[in-house]
């Protein structure tokens, strides 16, 4: 026995504290394969994407595949790509063996979905693993089949220019694993999941999936992008997405991003209906799903999600995507570009949209039948264009007697008038002809806010409501949502600068007011000044437990807010939210608090003169279509709803 | 009761106590007047009182005649809207019965349902307040102590909260008389004095008590006798206070001033004498560009071209600038911002044709005075 203090030499004797410790050896390469799956293949969805990436890398036009019992059973991949030639058959399972980079500078610009060589080899560690392909311009396919260490030689199969991969019974031989799979069903859906959003990346590429013998996925090849991400996201959705478009391609780092966003009425309650595509390949970007949300903020509810199909272009060069096994996560060289790009895009369409949502997308038990969309197909009839309204409006007026003193510039003049009158969009009353009538009034011009017509008549309802008409049907309006949105866009515009000033004009008060607080919140106070100074409040500790409030905004004052409960309300939302100061969430929170004490209220009797005022800052504020808490400002019925509510149509 | 009234004196009487009325109580008894008809030593006299539980007030009517004294309980808007609406008739006569109260008129009987007229809460009198042992007691004149409400009250809290005082404060030491009112924003202090002295007491009045006491007080020179105690206040008016035209008691606003003595700045640097109708004007027209966002207007003073400018600056409108000539300004340039309603509300009751701006720094209080009497603290806006 060494004696205390001296250090044990590792040919000393074998000892107790010794035996436990093994020593350091290398790893059979089955071992080390696995330990590789295990951060690559997680279950049988990341099968599918591996194979299926390889396939699309293979160049296939078509892929089938088929699960069973959710993909842990079997999960067999058949393509129409190039196939593997015969001599390079045993390395396409082996570690580290791969095509498509041979050198680090390939890593820069990767072009193709795969990259790592090491997706098949893992596979093969944890199932049993079986390829059969044929390289083009060979006469015959072969066949491979491992299973674990054990490893067949290749031998000739028949087979069409391609390649299938079998995999079967996966992680048989790791239980641990195993263990932690779920239902078949739920598998199964992740195996989809991904399969569509392979198939949403390629909209060219034919994909068929069955599981379990029933087919769930059948996708003709050569759709264009909209199309394939309208087949996949619902057909029924189509006329409630709206395309995003950005070409900022301006040099090697450019982004282009192409997309279909959805109305906010279509938000979910999960992320699962956001598609986010790099390059064709899909990732789970901060980045692209922050610029999302914040393009979103104030036109849907704080944790809904919208439905989002986005393709990012970009060099290759201009995006690490070695950063995550599974390739999900990304590293942006010019982070904020992608993100304003995106930000931007979506903005824009949504500002050009139409958010309005229609009283019976909201209330769907209001129709005959069940969803939404059995109650409002989308329009069939396309609106007859305003050329040819006029065309029919001229000649019919010409077949009436010729006025005393003819013009020769008569007809154009009445063009010109007629164009006019019908390019205003006019409510109620629907001239012209049965068919004019007919179809004018479901033609709803896409991209436009509905526009109230100063000289409609308002009605407030129950104090709370206002209702009018536009184009389309009765607008209903909620004018506290409504008046806070307004406030929210103009205190915004006043503290970001746009509006011309900088900061809110703040009242001194005579006597500081004095709210009792806790230490958290005079801790928080200091962090939070500059914050609370730009918004025109002047807060400070004026002991441990208490702090004054020296000076308020005006605006508050004017629209007879009590600035001292605000204040509390304010400091006890800023401790619990752990508002970040600075940042755009903790500015956004705070206008929103502020608009919503000064906007009009619930039961707050209007004047004529108040609610024509709110309609018309109604069409001066950016999104109008909903308050800063996501909610909607405005409903609309439209006339194709009422007539079926009243059983007209 | 039964009483024959002259119709123009009975509706002054009638709408004078409206304006007391709860407009909605789970009492109905407290939505009616009530009607005391007496014929003793003083001749024939109807009483018509109002309360709302904290405010009540008593109006006496001489040109009646009473062939039956007693009383009766009405609901206020039916019986005022009668008395208006009766307007070829030079005299109305009203008899109760019970509940029921007759209203008759030439050609007209309105029979209305009311309550028991010993429902009716009792009113305190100018006596039992004065008997209770009051902290004061004073006289004062109708137009001193309207000068002093209409100088203040303006400046009093809107809203009731738990920051805002709804109520002006009036101090009584000696022979002088103050009113002070305060939202937090600003302060209106105004004193006069008496010709007797009293005891000192402090007491906040509510504002709508105020309110009814101005529309009281239209004879300058009738006595106003005064009583404090320590929950209530009473205001009667007539040489004698215990036979008074009219009679307003109201509970005082519980909580505690803020100490406005500490707000008032004494070492106001920059001191400017105005002609009021020229600020005035001056403010008007500067507000005109303002907006809910953009509240304030810039004064500034220029030592050298000896001149204000105001302006104001509302982004999505435009701007204004107002110049006026400051031919014996010598001080320094200072440039201060207000919200222009503030001070517009203070040149609107100011009655000198002279006012004094004092100033100190952009962010420190300014003070206008007026007067000897009249003194207004405001606070800036701090412009971005």
């Amino acid at each position: 026995m060494p004696t205390e203090g001296t250090i044990p030499n590792a040919d000393s004797a074998p000892q107790p504290a010794a035996e436990a410790r093994a020593a350091i050896r290398r790893l059979p390469p089955l071992l080390v394969n696995q330990i590789a799956a295990g951060e690559v293949i997680e279950r049988p969805a990341s099968v599918v994407k591996e194979v299926v990436e390889n396939a699309i890398d293979a160049g296939a036009n078509r892929i089938v595949v088929d699960l069973e019992g959710g993909g842990v059973e079997l999960i067999r991949v058949s393509d129409d790509g190039y196939g593997i030639p015969p001599d390079q058959m045993p390395l396409a399972v082996a570690p580290h063996a791969t095509s498509k980079i041979a050198a680090a500078e390939d890593l820069d610009r990767i072009g193709t979905m795969g990259f790592r060589g090491e997706a098949l080899a893992s596979i093969a560690s944890v199932s049993r693993l079986r390829i059969v392909s044929r390289a083009a311009g060979e006469p015959e396919g072969r066949e491979i089949a491992v299973e674990g260490e054990h490893e067949a030689d290749p031998r000739p199969a028949a087979r069409a220019v391609g390649t299938t991969v079998e995999v079967r019974n996966l992680f048989f031989n790791t239980p641990a694993r195993r263990k932690f799979l779920r239902t078949p069903g739920t598998e199964q859906t992740r195996c989809l999941d991904w399969l569509k959003d392979l198939a949403m990346a390629h909209p060219a590429l034919a994909v068929r999936c069955v599981c379990d013998g029933t087919p769930r996925l059948d996708l003709p090849p050569g759709q264009s992008p909209r199309e394939r991400a309208v087949a996949l996201l619902g057909k029924e959705l189509e006329d409630q997405l709206l395309e995003v478009s950005v070409d900022r391609m301006g040099d090697a780092r450019g982004v282009v991003v192409w997309g279909l966003v959805g109305l906010p009425s279509i938000a979910r309650a999960t992320a699962k209906a956001q598609h986010l595509f790099l390059n064709g390949r899909t990732i789970r970007d901060r980045t692209v799903q922050h610029a999302l949300r914040e393009a979103y903020r104030g036109l849907i509810e704080p944790g809904r999600h919208p439905t989002a199909v986005l393709m990012i272009e970009m060099s290759p060069s201009a995006v690490d995507v070695n950063v995550h096994p599974a390739k999900l996560e990304v590293r942006f060289r010019d982070q904020s570009m992608v993100h304003r790009a995106i930000y931007h895009g979506v903005r824009d369409a949504l500002g050009k949209a139409d958010v309005t949502p229609t009283a019976l997308q909201r209330l769907p038990g209001l129709g005959s039948g069940g969803g939404p969309m059995a109650i409002l197909p989308p329009a069939t009839r396309p609106p007859m264009p305003v050329e040819q309204q006029v065309d029919r409006l001229v000649e019919f007026l010409k077949s009436r007697p010729a006025p005393e003193t003819p013009q020769d510039d008569e007809p154009e003049r009445l063009r010109a008038e007629i164009r006019k009158v019908l390019d205003e969009p006019l409510p109620g009353t629907f001239a012209g002809s049965e068919r004019h009538e007919q179809e004018s009034r479901h033609g709803t011009p896409e991209g436009e806010m509905p526009r109230v017509r100063p000289a409609d008549r308002v009605l407030q309802i129950h104090s709370s409501y206002l209702v009018t008409q536009d184009a389309h049907g009765v607008v209903i309006i909620d004018q506290h949502a409504l008046h806070e949105r307004v406030m929210f866009e103009k205190l915004l515009a006043r503290v970001t600068g746009s509006g011309g000033g900088a900061g809110l004009e703040r009242q001194q008060l005579l006597t500081p007011i004095v709210i009792e607080s806790n230490r958290d919140t005079v801790g928080a106070l200091e962090e939070l000044t500059p914050l609370f100074d730009r918004l025109g409040f002047e807060i400070a500790a004026l002991g441990p437990k208490s702090v004054g409030v020296r000076a308020v905004p005006t605006f508050l004052v004017s629209r007879g807010v009590e600035p001292g409960a605000f204040v509390e309300e304010l400091l006890d939302k800023a401790v619990e939210e752990g508002f970040t100061p600075g940042s755009e969430e903790a500015l956004h929170e705070v206008l929103d608090m502020m608009a919503c004490k000064a906007a009009i209220k619930a039961g707050d009797r209007l004047s004529d003169d108040e609610m024509d005022e709110l309609l018309r800052l109604r069409e001066t504020v950016e999104r109008s279509g909903s308050c800063p808490h996501g909610r909607a400002t405005t409903v609309r019925l439209t006339i194709a709803e009422l007539e079926r509510l009243f059983d007209r149509r | 009761m039964k009483a024959i009234c002259e119709r123009a004196a009975l509706l002054e009487g009638v709408n004078l106590v409206s304006g007391v009325v709860a407009a909605r109580s789970p009492r109905p008894q407290l939505t009616c007047v009530k009607l005391d008809a007496t014929n003793d030593a003083n001749g024939p006299e109807l009483a018509l009182s109002a309360t709302d539980a904290d405010l009540a007030l008593t109006v006496r009517l001489g040109r009646v005649e009473v062939s039956e004294p007693g009383s009766s309980l009405i609901p206020a808007d039916k019986l005022r809207q009668i008395v208006s609406a009766e307007d070829n008739e030079p005299t109305l006569t009203i008899e109760s019965d019970g509940d029921t109260a007759h209203i008759k008129g030439e050609d007209a009987h309105f029979q209305l349902h009311g309550f028991p007229a010993d429902e009716f809460p009792a009113i305190p009198s100018f006596k039992s307040i004065a008997d209770a042992d009051p902290k004061t007691i004073f006289t004062t004149s109708a137009g001193t102590l309207s000068g002093l409400i209409t100088r203040t009250l303006f400046a009093a809290a809107r809203e009731n909260s738990r920051y805002a005082i709804n109520g002006v404060l009036l101090v009584r030491d000696g022979k002088k008389l103050e009113m002070v009112a305060t939202d937090g924003r600003r302060l209106a202090k105004c004193s006069a004095t008496t010709d007797a002295k009293s005891d000192p007491a402090r007491c906040i009045i509510p504002s709508k008590a105020l309110s009814m006491l101005l529309k009281l007080a239209d004879e300058p020179e009738e006595p106003v006798h005064v009583a404090i105690t320590d929950t209530r206040a009473v205001f009667a008016f007539g040489d004698d206070a215990t036979d008074a035209r009219a009679t307003l008691s109201t509970s005082l606003v519980e909580g505690t001033f803020p100490p406005y003595e500490d707000v008032i700045p004494k070492d106001q640097d920059i001191k400017v004498t105005f002609d009021r109708d020229v600020l005035a004007s001056a403010v008007r027209r500067a507000a005109l560009l303002t907006n809910e966002e953009s509240r304030g207007v810039r004064l500034a003073f220029k030592g050298e071209t000896k001149a204000l400018e105001l302006s104001s600056r509302a982004p999505e409108m435009g701007e204004a600038r107002i110049a006026v000539d400051l031919a014996g300004y010598d001080g320094d340039d200072i440039e201060i911002g207000f919200n222009p309603t503030f001070l517009t509300d203070a040149l609107k009751v100011i009655t000198d044709p002279e006012v004094v701006i004092e100033l100190k720094a952009p962010n420190k209080p300014g003070l206008v005075k007026s007067g000897g009497d009249f003194l207004y603290v405001v606070m800036p806006v701090n412009l971005p």
